[in-house]
């Protein structure tokens, strides 16, 4: 997750590009407490496991999708991607996007 | 009274004759009311039926030949999501053939005979044909492949993408200067040929139909790109950079192309990253494609490293156990599909307004803090 704060900071001032983070947890309180931990630049928004499971596919956290313009999901990557350099790979696939 | 009877037998003979035939004719109306329905299955049961009888077998026949006809050649988006069966037009020809046998002067059956086969005959025709001269330019490249001095075959790719702008000389003109050593010449007509690529679609694009299409198309291009530049890196031994180029090109083809799966093993191999070497072998042969010569190769490379412990077999089961994978995965994935309308909420409980995120280029991340 960190690595997504890095990789927001390339896009930050972009008016063409968002990051939301959508969170699965059923407890309120140990989410917020992780939110207040990490203080993300970006937007978080909840949803039940179920409904994620159910119109996402979800099937492992975390999961990330790329969508384009159009609200196409072009690209879509499973598990944390924290290993090597995760934030030029997290630019690449949206700046694809903005092509 | 006996001729009274005689009469009354007459007629419950002639009411039974009359009955006998109906169950022909009956149908063939219903199969034809069936199929005006467009309730093929059903439709094609009935006439079946009707075909049998010699009253009704033209009528009958021609009806059944119709709808395969149809369904060989016309059913393309007739409905949502419906293909042409090309597995019916031979019997859509037997249908009408015996149509016209049974009947000689039935001219409907003439004319949809006549229609069925003008099908079958364009058909036949290949749609496009490549041109002479390109044909003639594409052997000349492969001809010099293997022992051509270097300036001809620069030549020889040059003259055959001035005669027509599909990428494809760029590609297999680099393949040929990476197998000739010439690794830089090799990447620079790589760049190139993504440039053309990117050009080549967009000058066609209504022939994909489909954007999803056209953009598959872009990201081909530049996987295969990529792909032969990171090759070429890698034969220069530079592999921080070969490793920059393949993974782009796996990221790309979305780790679906063959031949990036086995130049990404090989560059593992050779920076001695076993485990790396046999992921991606075996992501090359739990896919299809790759020439024969390759596959072959990469099996007995990845065979060459087993994972700790393993025992004989493993390769095929690993092998059948990630293609079973990669199906239920391919099921699953969203990749091309509008994103689902899902329920959000804020933190603190109220609506999640996505409109600020309308038309923008979305990064959507599923966690947990568990």
């Amino acid at each position: 997750m960190p690595h997504l704060k890095s990789a927001y900071a390339k896009y930050q001032n972009d008016p063409g590009v968002a990051f939301l983070l959508v969170s699965i947890d059923e407890d309120a309180k140990r989410l917020q407490r992780y939110l207040n931990e990490m203080k993300f630049p970006f937007p978080v928004a909840r949803t039940s496991a179920d409904e994620a499971i159910r119109l996402m596919g979800l099937d492992n956290t975390p999961m990330t999708f790329y969508v384009d313009r159009q609200n196409i999901v072009r690209y879509q990557t499973n598990g944390s991607e924290a290993h090597g350099d995760s934030q030029q790979r997290v630019g690449w696939y949206i700046d694809q996007l903005k092509r | 009274m006996s001729r009274r009877a005689a009469i009354a037998a007459a007629v419950v003979l002639t009411a039974a004759a009359a009955f006998a035939q109906s169950p022909a004719r009956a149908s063939l109306e219903r199969g034809i009311a069936l199929w005006d329905e467009r309730l093929a299955k059903s439709a094609i049961a009935a006439l079946e039926l009707a075909a049998r009888d010699p009253k009704t077998a033209a009528a009958a026949h021609e009806a059944l030949g119709r709808i395969y006809t149809f369904k060989g050649w016309q059913q393309e988006n007739a409905f949502p999501g419906w293909h042409d069966e090309p597995g019916m037009r031979a019997r859509a020809i037997a249908e009408l053939k015996a149509a016209v046998a049974a009947d000689k002067t039935r001219t409907s059956a003439q004319d949809a005979l006549r229609i069925a086969e003008g099908f079958a005959a364009a058909e036949a025709v290949d749609p496009a044909p490549p041109r002479p001269e390109i044909k003639a330019l594409d052997a000349r490249m492969q001809s010099l492949a293997a022992s051509g001095a270097i300036a001809d075959i620069v030549a020889a790719i040059e003259e055959r993408a001035k005669a027509q702008a599909d990428p494809a000389p760029y590609f297999a003109g680099a393949q040929i200067l990476i197998d000739r050593g010439e690794y830089d010449r090799a990447i620079a007509i790589a760049e190139r040929g993504a440039a053309v690529s990117d050009r080549f679609i967009d000058e066609n694009l209504s022939a994909y139909q489909l954007s999803g299409k056209s953009e598959g198309s872009h990201a081909r291009g530049r996987a295969t790109t990529a792909d032969l530049i990171g090759w070429a890196l890698f034969q220069k031994k530079s592999y921080a950079a070969a490793a920059d180029k393949l993974e782009e090109a796996s990221r790309l083809s979305q780790g679906q192309d063959f031949v990036n799966q086995f130049h990404l093993g090989e560059l593992a191999r050779a920076q001695n990253a076993r485990d790396r070497a046999r992921e991606h072998y075996l992501n090359a042969l739990s896919l299809a494609g790759g020439p024969a010569p390759m596959r072959q190769r990469v099996t007995e490379l990845a065979n060459g490293i087993p994972p700790a412990g393993a025992g004989p077999g493993w390769l095929d089961a690993e092998l059948s156990r990630r293609r079973d994978e990669r199906r239920s995965a391919m099921l699953k994935s969203l990749v091309d599909k509008p994103l689902p309308k899902l329920p959000l909420t804020r933190v603190d409980g109220g609506k999640f307004d996505t409109a600020s995120l309308q038309g923008k280029v979305l990064l959507l991340n599923f966690f947990a803090s568990w």
